[in-house]
């Protein structure tokens, strides 16, 4: 226990408002509640520990010691294999806590990679990377339910988006799309739903919150052709559909900073709209739909998983727990491929569109007298209205009016919201 | 925890210790029992993040003038290329083909890159040799200056060939070991 907290509890005992008893019985409540906190410290330590010792293996293996015969490089190449599953057979055999887990099982994941990148460099075989990753990533799976590992889990996540961008985009000779992501995201999901139903504060939770949200960010460029402008329409449905997924009844304890969901959602959503605002981003776009068909089941699966979590909440609580950041999607949608060739119109309604969302911020800001998402509103639509200056012939005395209301409005609301709060604090 | 776990994790830590045996025993039987030819061939110098420095071999046999030209090949295929020894001693192609052909000589997979009218193209599945990353790019240096003094045959791969299956031995030039050679 910090210092700083006795001292504290020093100065309640010296001013009177609490008895030297009371401060005893504190003092002893929180030493013993902190007993768990140094293995969470030891875990972490532990966790680094293998991370460096591992990829260090890998490192100095990479370098390729010309000097080594054939047989001490394979004794190399298995001792780390051995030695990790003995440690880690331990910990499962004996039950061990969870620093022995997290440890022994990160290590084990490195050495395994290294191990099959040694053979392969002694027999200079040839396989592609991406083959490489898969049949490492295979091999570890297991460890993850095994050993209960969150830090393998995030390994094999993060292995797995790197797997997705060389398969599906690095790799200029083949134009192959990485299916086998969805797999590995699938297999680590149970883990991921496990913790996040069981320690939803935690700050373990937290990470998966934002590492999930991003990989799948990620490696959804990587299932996109050569239609880039059916890209565009499947990530504002997979914004719209992580933006979803964030305001599930599991996540409503966080806070917003711990939601990578809804973060990540909700500015990929603003992003992609705000670029559908410009004019001549819609005279741009080809004329016909002409996509290949996987491309169009791509779209098509993801537009699906959307429209069916959306049409879950709508079900379970009513179309009024919707707001409009989870059906922007459908509303873009709608109007890129009813009506791209009506001239202004759907410039119009994307302006619209991204005004209402900048407005509905700020109610959702006031309503919960958040100060953040109410100036993330403003921000919408200031950068907005900025945006158009850009394709609007417009005074510049006009545009000057324009700015001073804006910059009014940031402080106004502000003002009134922080007014009502204190009026609140009074009664 | 359960027994079971722990039973389970001895079938996961066979198979991690499995896969890379067998890429080792798959390896040493070709060594062992196949044949070697030597492949006329180029260094170049790239990195894997994961295995280290290797340097990729550009190699000269990569083109065969078909004469069926009803067989359509196109880009990814993979198709047998049959190889016999020249004159010289290097590896040539006598025939390539999708399915298994029966004249008795060896043949590697390949994967084809290009068509022209009669001539196919394709790429040798032994194009990468992994070297001590100090040593890499000298070995492009070493090739491109043997090559302004147009000893051109005396870059060569040995590879060992058996059922299709090709193990790249080393690299030589003029004889020696590209590792030594570069020293």
């Amino acid at each position: 226990m910090s210092s700083k907290f006795n001292k504290e509890l020093q100065t309640l005992v010296g001013d009177k408002i609490i008895s030297p008893e009371l401060a005893d019985k504190i003092e002893q409540y929180y030493a013993t509640k902190d007993i768990g906190k140094p293995t969470k410290l030891f875990m972490i330590f532990g966790i680094f520990g293998a991370l460096l010792v591992g990829s260090g293996i890998i490192l100095m293996l990479a370098h390729n010691w010309d000097d080594f015969s054939r047989l001490t490089k394979t004794i190399l190449a298995f001792a780390p294999l051995l030695l990790g599953q003995v440690f880690t057979g331990f910990s499962i055999l004996k039950n061990k806590s969870v620093t022995w887990k997290e440890a022994s099982g990160t290590f084990l994941f490195f050495s395994v990679g290294a191990c099959m990148a040694l053979v392969s460099q002694i027999y200079n075989i040839p396989g592609e990377l991406g083959s490489f990753l898969l049949i490492w990533m295979i091999l570890c799976l297991p460890l993850v339910y095994l050993l209960r590992s969150h830090a393998v889990s995030l390994l094999i996540i993060l292995l797995s988006t790197y797997y997705a961008i060389e398969v599906g985009i690095w790799n200029y000779r083949n134009t192959e799309t990485p299916w086998l992501y969805i797999a590995f995201l699938a297999a680590i999901l149970p883990h991921y739903y496990h913790l996040l139903t069981k320690n939803t504060t935690s700050n373990t939770v937290t990470i998966f919150n934002w590492i999930l949200p991003a990989s799948i960010a990620i490696a959804l460029s990587t299932f996109i052709g050569r239609s880039e402008d059916l890209g565009f329409v499947m990530y504002i449905t997979m914004f719209g559909f992580l933006y979803t997924i964030g305001r599930l009844t599991v996540f409503k304890e966080l806070r917003t900073l711990r939601n990578g969901f809804l973060i990540i959602g909700s500015l990929g959503t603003i992003v992609l709209l705000m670029i559908f605002t410009f004019r001549w981003v819609w005279d741009e776009l080809p004329k016909t739909f002409n996509y290949d068909t996987q491309e169009l089941y791509t779209a098509v699966a993801v537009f699906l998983l959307s429209i069916s979590v959306l049409g879950y909440i709508v079900i379970r609580k009513g179309i009024r727990a919707v707001n409009l950041f989870q059906v922007a999607f459908v509303i873009f949608g709608l109007v890129y491929f009813l009506l791209p060739d009506t001239g202004i119109l759907p410039v119009v309604l994307m302006n619209a569109l991204v005004f209402a969302l900048g407005m509905s911020a700020i109610k959702i800001g006031a309503d919960k007298f958040n100060f953040g998402i109410l100036n993330y509103g403003l921000l919408i639509i200031s950068i907005l209205i900025i945006c158009r200056f850009f394709d609007t012939e417009m005074s510049f005395v006009v545009r000057g009016i324009l700015f001073v209301m804006v910059g009014a409005g940031f402080f106004l609301t502000n003002y009134i919201m922080l007014k009502q709060q204190q009026r609140i604090k009074n009664n | 925890m359960k027994p079971i776990y722990f039973i389970v994790f001895i079938v996961v830590a066979v198979l991690q210790i499995g896969t890379p045996l067998k890429m080792i025993f798959d390896n040493e039987d070709i060594l062992i029992s196949g044949t070697a030819y030597k492949f006329k061939t180029r260094p170049v110098d790239p990195t894997d993040p994961f295995r280290g420095k290797y340097i990729t071999l550009q190699f000269e046999m990569n083109s065969f003038e078909i004469s069926d030209s009803d067989t359509a090949y196109v880009y990814g295929d993979e198709i047998r290329v049959y190889i016999e020894n020249d004159d010289e001693g290097f590896a040539k192609v006598v025939q390539v083909s999708r399915k298994p052909l029966d004249i008795g000589s060896d043949y590697v997979i390949a994967k084809v890159t290009n068509t022209y009218s009669d001539e196919i193209m394709f790429e040798l599945p032994f194009d990468r040799f992994y070297m001590e990353e100090t040593k890499a790019y000298d070995a492009e240096k070493a090739y491109r200056d043997v090559n302004r003094n147009s000893k051109k045959n005396e870059v060569y791969a040995v590879v060992y060939v058996k059922d299709g299956a090709s193990v790249l031995e080393n690299v030589i030039i003029e004889g020696i070991p590209i590792q030594e050679y570069v020293e």
